[in-house]
């Protein structure tokens, strides 16, 4: 594949369905807002050690996912090129809840507010969660403002941002779990 | 387009069946075609070599009992060298379909507009039926017009456009000399696959003189 260069350097861009647009544009943010997540959730992976392939790989599946999420995202409602596009199916959110569980599991209940942090892996994870969030923001707005009600999320890409915001809250805690740092609890 | 999805292609075997020159700098290959094997006109390839991978638009109609490639000679290049050596009967392996290149009906008129080894996804658009479009088609010289006549066929208005030298019936300058001199200005689907430089060029020029215009893209070096 072959990347563009210079066709945006009056500041618009092509979407996928092929519609030129201002970098500014809502559905270019949104696109960033992902790949800004699949960038940290990047970092994460490469900051656990190599004896945790199976975490990385579970890492990189989301990452796969985001991508094609970000194609969803940067083609017009109506376009045919969306009939192309893979989108969120239920039994992969499913997935991410099992996912989840699998991690709560091997932790102890929360009794009180977490401080963000701990190991790098952990302070990743929990910034990964707050693009996330960001993301889900960017994506429920975008939604709202093609006229595509936030019930029929785009793809299921909501749920999907929901469910992952949990996923990575609970890696956060399983990263510092796995390289025995104590987690920071909020005594306000 | 229905049910087919990209994403995660699928690896196929086949095997060099063909070879032919269309002028010093590109030949055409043809390849068995796998079974289980589908694609879209304007849809590409990537064939893996060992730790190499280029991608290649298809130029054949979806039904083909072979499918075909243009490939571009790049002297020192990774693979082309060895497409354009490889005996017949080559086993080879590539991944695909690739890639959103595909026509849609619109109310805009289709521009296509193609440098060099770029004009293979408007030939299979060609063959599977798309017709009516303006096509403008650039190169050297004339004899790197390749699908020149089955591109010039199907389309409403069809311009080749020389950047070195000249010929009869050619308009002599870039594809985006001819778009800006001479295209009306109004909305239009544009259709580029080339170079890079093209690319940039013309999708500049939608912006500043044919707003409104869609602008589909693939990158040929």
């Amino acid at each position: 594949m072959k990347t563009n260069v210079g066709s945006g350097d009056r500041g618009t861009t092509s979407l996928l369905s092929g519609e030129r647009v201002p970098k500014s544009h809502a559905r270019v943010e949104a696109c960033g807002e992902v790949d800004e997540l699949a960038s940290v959730l990047g970092a994460c992976a490469s900051a656990l050690s190599a004896e945790r392939a199976e975490l990385q790989r579970e890492i990189q599946s989301v990452q796969g996912d985001l991508l094609n999420i970000g194609a969803w995202l940067a083609t017009s409602p109506g376009s045919p090129t969306r009939q192309m596009l893979r989108t969120i199916s239920p039994d992969r959110i499913r997935e991410m809840e099992d996912a989840i569980d699998r991690l709560e599991a091997e932790l102890p209940p929360l009794q009180s507010f977490l401080l963000p942090g701990g190991h790098i892996t952990a302070a990743w994870a929990h910034i990964a969660r707050t693009v996330c969030r960001r993301a889900e923001r960017r994506v429920q707005s975008l939604a709202a403002d093609a006229g595509e009600a936030a019930g029929e999320s785009p793809g299921g890409i909501l749920p999907y941002l929901n469910r992952l915001s949990t996923y990575l809250f609970a890696l956060a805690r399983y990263c510092n779990k796995l390289h025995g740092v104590p987690e920071a609890t909020w005594r306000g | 387009m229905e049910g087919m999805k990209t994403g995660r292609a699928a690896l196929f075997t086949t095997r060099l069946q063909d070879r032919a020159w269309l002028s010093e700098k590109a030949f055409q290959i043809q390849l068995d075609r796998p079974s289980g094997f589908r694609f879209l006109p304007g849809q590409s390839i990537t064939i893996v070599n060992e730790s190499v991978e280029r991608d290649y638009s298809l130029a054949c109609a979806p039904d083909s009992d072979r499918l075909t490639l243009c490939v571009r000679l790049v002297l020192h290049g990774l693979l082309s060298p060895f497409l354009a050596a490889a005996p017949l009967g080559t086993t080879l392996t590539f991944t695909g379909p690739h890639g959103y290149f595909l026509f849609r009906q619109s109310p805009r008129p289709g521009v296509f507009v193609a440098t060099g080894a770029g004009a293979a996804p408007f030939f299979s658009m060609v063959s599977a039926g798309v017709s009516g479009f303006t096509m403008l088609h650039g190169a050297r010289t004339a004899n790197e017009l390749y699908y020149g006549k089955h591109l010039r066929a199907a389309s409403a208005r069809y311009v080749p456009c020389l950047s070195e030298g000249r010929a009869p019936g050619c308009f002599t300058g870039r594809v985006s000399d001819f778009a800006r001199e001479h295209l009306a200005p109004r909305a239009y689907d544009f259709y580029l696959c080339g170079s890079r430089e093209m690319i940039r060029d013309v999708t500049l020029l939608a912006d500043e003189r044919f707003p409104g215009s869609l602008v589909l893209t693939e990158i040929f070096h």
